[in-house]
């Protein structure tokens, strides 16, 4: 199993890289080379590295411990067709890590961070919808019996669209540059994440790593099934590079504009779910 | 692979633990979230807090806050407190205990943020004491009318029967949804004028793991 998280963290970084590439062509700039972000972790690996003195020491390292269990878990869930309640648990316990991140370090910037994070929770709502419609369609929430269910029945992406577009909102709120990033925006230096520095930050940057490939193999697992690896990473690039067009063209958003969209599309699914329940 | 209820909703059955007639379960789900409960109630019992960093107005200087252990010895209690109740609610196996350890929750929250001496936080800490005295309404009234209808609140019993009428299930997700609002209160209070780490995080995991088990209990029932 360490190959497969070894490979998806390394694929993840890559991922990063490619979506700053995309982003800077868009915008007329050569941006940085794909493998860019590999770089950094490694170097942030190598780099100095103490805990600092106004800091919450355990909660300060536990987070960075408990950023890799929860991506590390849910790849696991993944590639065992686990449950696709508990993926959207782990992914709610993520906003957590992200909340303890800010607090733990006693920095305002990253504070206020982690303050953001509480608000945007709203992010987690699309998902939700998401999840009970795949679970209207399927009548279950296991992603083996998904996968089965599109092997008989074809690709939810088109009969199930609106928890599609539901599922890329959220990986749209959890990728870097992106028009809901309010948690990590330059005017808090690097948000939540500001004081995490050294290993801690190589650390959190190679789980997050895993989180953007874990998030974008799940799009594709749920949506459009089981269509072995070389079209299943072929579809995931596809999907990164749509999000960066996005990130490139989208400015950030403020932080009530953010939790507005977000509540919205979480509404409008609800509405359509109700009318499935009702009348379909 | 054994699923729990024979429904693909939250993975293998682990184990079982029976007092009486109320029977916790660990299911790969309830198990991941009694994990992450206790993990961060054990930080929440070791760990030191951290100092924030206040500014002196009127210049550039700033200062480390110092916080003597006896003003977080009530916090920490209310915290662990918090968090254990957060263990009982994750892995119940009864709608009634559930509702009890949702309300310990709430009250226990009220009690992270109370114990700052600043008014501003005291102020926030009051406004949810009043939503969380409110939710306990919808919640054990989702209680009563799920035992009205089916004659109990075993969630081994109702599993899967679809029994539990609708309204009742509404009510439940409101009750949970008014206890576990406490994040978005402390929210604000915690930006300069509390100490957030390690106790105000527990509000966060409570309501966090409160929500996502009222959602595999609506499933489930």
């Amino acid at each position: 199993m360490i190959e497969y998280l070894l490979s998806a963290m390394i694929l993840g970084l890559l991922l990063h890289g490619i979506h700053r590439k995309v982003i800077a062509r868009v915008q007329g700039r050569p941006g940085p080379p794909i493998w860019q972000e590999l770089l950094h972790t490694l170097k942030f690996l190598f780099k100095e590295t103490w805990i600092p003195k106004t800091a919450s020491q355990g909660l300060y390292v536990g987070v960075v411990a408990l950023a890799l269990a929860i991506w590390s878990a849910a790849l696991i869930l993944l590639l065992t067709g686990g449950s696709l309640l508990l993926l959207f648990a782990l992914y709610l316990i993520h906003k957590i890590i992200e909340h303890g991140t800010g607090l733990s370090s006693g920095s305002q910037y990253s504070k206020f961070g982690a303050i953001r994070s509480v608000i945007s929770a709203a992010s987690e709502l699309p998902l939700l919808a998401s999840v009970a419609l795949l679970y209207l369609f399927t009548g279950s929430l296991m992603i083996s019996d998904i996968e089965a269910y599109q092997v008989i029945n074809g690709p939810l992406l088109i009969p199930a669209f609106p928890a599609a577009i539901a599922l890329y909102m959220v990986i749209l709120s959890k990728i870097h540059y992106g028009p809901f990033s309010i948690i990590e925006a330059k005017e808090l230096v690097s948000g939540y994440w500001t004081e995490h520095f050294g290993v801690w930050r190589g650390l959190l940057n190679a789980a997050f790593g895993l989180k953007t490939f874990v998030l974008l193999y799940t799009f594709v697992m749920v949506f459009i099934g089981p269509i072995g690896l070389p079209l299943t990473l072929l579809a995931i690039l596809i999907l990164m590079i749509t999000l960066s067009f996005v990130c490139a063209v989208t400015p950030m958003l403020s932080p009530y504009d953010s939790v507005s969209i977000q509540t919205v599309t979480t509404g409008l699914i609800a509405i359509y779910i109700i009318y499935l329940g009702v009348f379909a | 692979m054994i699923r729990v209820f024979d429904q693909g909703i939250e993975g293998a059955g682990l184990f079982m633990i029976e007092f009486g007639d109320i029977v916790p379960y660990f299911s790969v789900y309830t198990a991941t979230l009694f994990t992450f409960a206790i993990i961060f109630t054990l930080l929440a019992t070791f760990s030191i807090p951290e100092k924030q960093m206040d500014i002196i107005f009127g210049g550039d200087a700033y200062y480390a806050k110092e916080i003597k252990p006896q003003d977080l010895r009530f916090q920490r209690f209310v915290a662990i407190a918090c968090g254990t109740a957060t263990l009982g609610a994750v892995v119940t196996g009864d709608i009634f205990n559930f509702t009890l350890f949702a309300a310990m929750i709430g009250i226990t929250n009220i009690g992270i943020v109370a114990s700052s001496r600043s008014h501003h936080v005291l102020n926030a800490a009051y406004q949810y004491g009043i939503v969380a005295m409110i939710a306990c309404v919808p919640l054990f009234g989702g209680a009563a009318m799920i035992l009205a209808t089916t004659g109990t609140l075993s969630i081994w019993s109702l599993a899967g029967i679809g029994a539990a009428p609708i309204l009742a299930k509404i009510l439940l997700l409101l009750g949970v949804m008014g206890e576990g609002m406490a994040p978005f209160y402390i929210g604000k209070a915690e930006i300069t004028r509390a100490q957030g780490a390690p106790f105000i995080l527990m509000v966060h995991v409570s309501s966090l793991l409160l929500f996502l088990r009222v959602v595999e209990i609506i499933l489930v029932i």
